[in-house]
């Protein structure tokens, strides 16, 4: 199995990296989407990355391919892919004051609105449909070199911040409210980390879709909730579960020629209920 | 004027969120020591007077001057009304009074030290592995002294922190404060609505009502007069040398 994990390297290599960095990089930021309960937002903002990706190529499919040739390139996408999910990140950030709308309700109205229109608006044009349930099933088999280099050095540049400004970044994921009483700005902390979000769920739905997505941002965070005894280990242990978990997948994966992506949040999926299980079963046996 | 062992001092002082003036014309001195309690009915403005003095609402006129060793909040210990943490989270009473130290440079030593003295003078010694959820309410209240505690303040603010505590909780963690107060001349600002707690436990009194402050030691300020002013009913509220408090609540048109 490892074997034939290996003689793949050659041809899959960039995507098994760029799998493995996005993993890194989406459980270290699901830890504060978790410690804040705010699970549904990460929903959104995929959703809402969709979104723009469906824009882009609807404009693209309007623009003239000699005159506006730019609107046909990879770029576009991604530009459009992240700044949507920056605008759904910042939308569902700033939601939730006294007098207006709840959290859930604006991420609720982001996340259908989003997944309506992404599905209308590319309707009319050729293979818009079919990537946009390309997108939503997930594929990370078409990942390139530079890929593997933007998902490497944002997870760098996140495990730097969480270092440096650890004590104030656990303070904001417990208690935002005492964070607010030692000196911290809590709306500026919200919208930066809401950025960071956006930006991450914008180039890794690009990259490897919407299940994979939001399955690494989630599920090893809820994972090293339920497995650890306090939230600082979390930052360790999420990371360490989703890119083990990724490793296992894709030799899974490899050998038994299913999708690495969906291999991986399936065995995800099965880690988070033996964690919800375990401690259930020792109570039982105790 | 005598400045000794002045810790606070608002001069003028109006604080306002938006156009909407919430205290005007502040004048109040705190000094080193003093058990100050902050009474006053909802909405008269003594969460804002604390969220000035922390810093996180900047005066709209006037001054509020600090002790040099408060200026940077570094000695400001804050107990807030309600904790708003993720029940689900998982966190250790250890991690919780930790955060406290935040804005703070100790090493794993002092750390250690910190949270050890802190956790001793709340009374929970001892509990530092714990789950912070297997805690009683009123342990868990403790554990918040203990967070404000871990930064060896000398002035303790508490916004409201008996609420939702039953009388020997109440009565065990006021008396963990007293002593505070008493042994490490810690400076209490204490926010409450209760005025058997203020009988038995102030040394001084700031009274909020119409968006404005009167300020003294609590035999000048807690009379009939002053509590008819700031609640509109009249209350009658003293503390004999044993400890025990009475309150008279005058009925409408009645003599208490």
């Amino acid at each position: 199995m490892i074997e034939g994990f290996l003689s793949s390297w050659t041809l899959f290599h960039n995507t098994y990296l760029a799998g493995w960095l996005i993993g890194l990089l989406l459980s270290l930021i699901g830890v504060l989407v978790v410690a804040r309960d705010q699970i549904f937002i990460g929903a959104a903002i995929s959703q809402a990355s969709t979104l723009g990706i469906a824009l882009a190529m609807a404009m693209g499919a309007w623009a003239a391919t000699d005159t506006l040739s730019w609107m046909h390139s990879d770029g576009f996408l991604t530009i459009l892919a992240v700044a949507f999910s920056l605008l759904a990140a910042l939308m569902t950030s700033s939601a939730g004051k006294a007098g207006g709308e709840s959290h859930e309700a604006i991420t609720g109205w982001v996340f259908l609105a989003s997944a309506s229109l992404s599905i209308l608006i590319v309707s009319y044009s050729p293979h818009g449909l079919e990537e946009i349930h390309r997108l939503l099933a997930s594929s990370i088999i078409g990942a390139t070199e530079s890929d593997v280099w933007t998902f490497g050095m944002l997870a760098a540049l996140s495990a730097l911040l969480l270092v440096a400004a650890h004590s104030r970044i656990l303070l904001f994921a417990i208690d935002p409210a005492m964070a607010g009483a030692v000196g911290m700005n809590v709306r500026r902390w919200t919208a930066a980390i809401s950025a960071w979000l956006g930006l991450a769920v914008g180039l890794s739905i690009r990259s490897s879709g919407m299940l994979y997505t939001f399955g690494c941002l989630v599920l090893p965070a809820l994972i090293a909730k339920n497995v650890c005894r306090e939230v600082r280990p979390m930052f360790l242990v999420a990371p360490v579960v989703a890119v083990g978990t990724g490793a296992v997948g894709f030799v899974l994966a490899n050998h038994y020629d299913f999708p690495p992506a969906q291999m991986t949040v399936a065995l995800l999926s099965l880690l988070l209920m033996v964690a919800w299980l375990l401690p259930r079963m020792r109570r039982g046996t105790g | 004027m005598e400045n000794d062992g002045l810790v606070l001092k608002a001069t003028g002082l109006a604080l306002a969120y938006g156009r909407r003036i919430v205290l005007e014309d502040v004048n109040l001195e705190v000094r080193s020591g003093q058990f100050c309690f902050f009474l006053g009915p909802n909405g008269s403005g003594k969460t804002t007077l604390i969220r000035a003095i922390l810093g996180a609402l900047w005066p709209r006129a006037g001054q509020l001057w600090l002790h040099t060793d408060h200026a940077r909040r570094e000695r400001i210990g804050f107990v807030p009304q309600r904790c708003d943490i993720n029940p689900t989270l998982p966190t250790t009473v250890r991690e919780f009074v930790l955060l406290g130290l935040v804005g703070i440079r100790a090493d794993s030593q002092d750390r250690v030290e910190r949270l050890n003295w802190a956790l001793d003078k709340v009374g929970l010694a001892g509990l530092e592995h714990k789950d912070y959820w297997s805690l009683s309410g009123g342990q868990r209240q403790r554990a918040l002294v203990a967070r404000a505690l871990v930064r060896r303040p000398s002035m303790l603010i508490l916004d409201e922190p008996t609420n939702g505590l039953d009388l020997s909780a109440e009565d065990a963690f006021l008396r963990s404060l007293a002593t505070l107060n008493h042994e490490e001349a810690v400076t209490v600002l204490f926010v409450t609505h209760d005025i058997a707690i203020t009988a038995r436990y102030a040394t001084h009194l700031v009274l909020f009502h119409s968006g404005s402050v009167e300020s003294g030691p609590r035999e000048k300020m807690l009379n009939r007069a002053a509590l008819e002013r700031v609640y509109g009913v009249l209350v009658d509220a003293s503390c004999d040398a044993s400890g025990a408090v009475t309150i008279r609540v005058c009925p409408p048109g009645g003599d208490p």
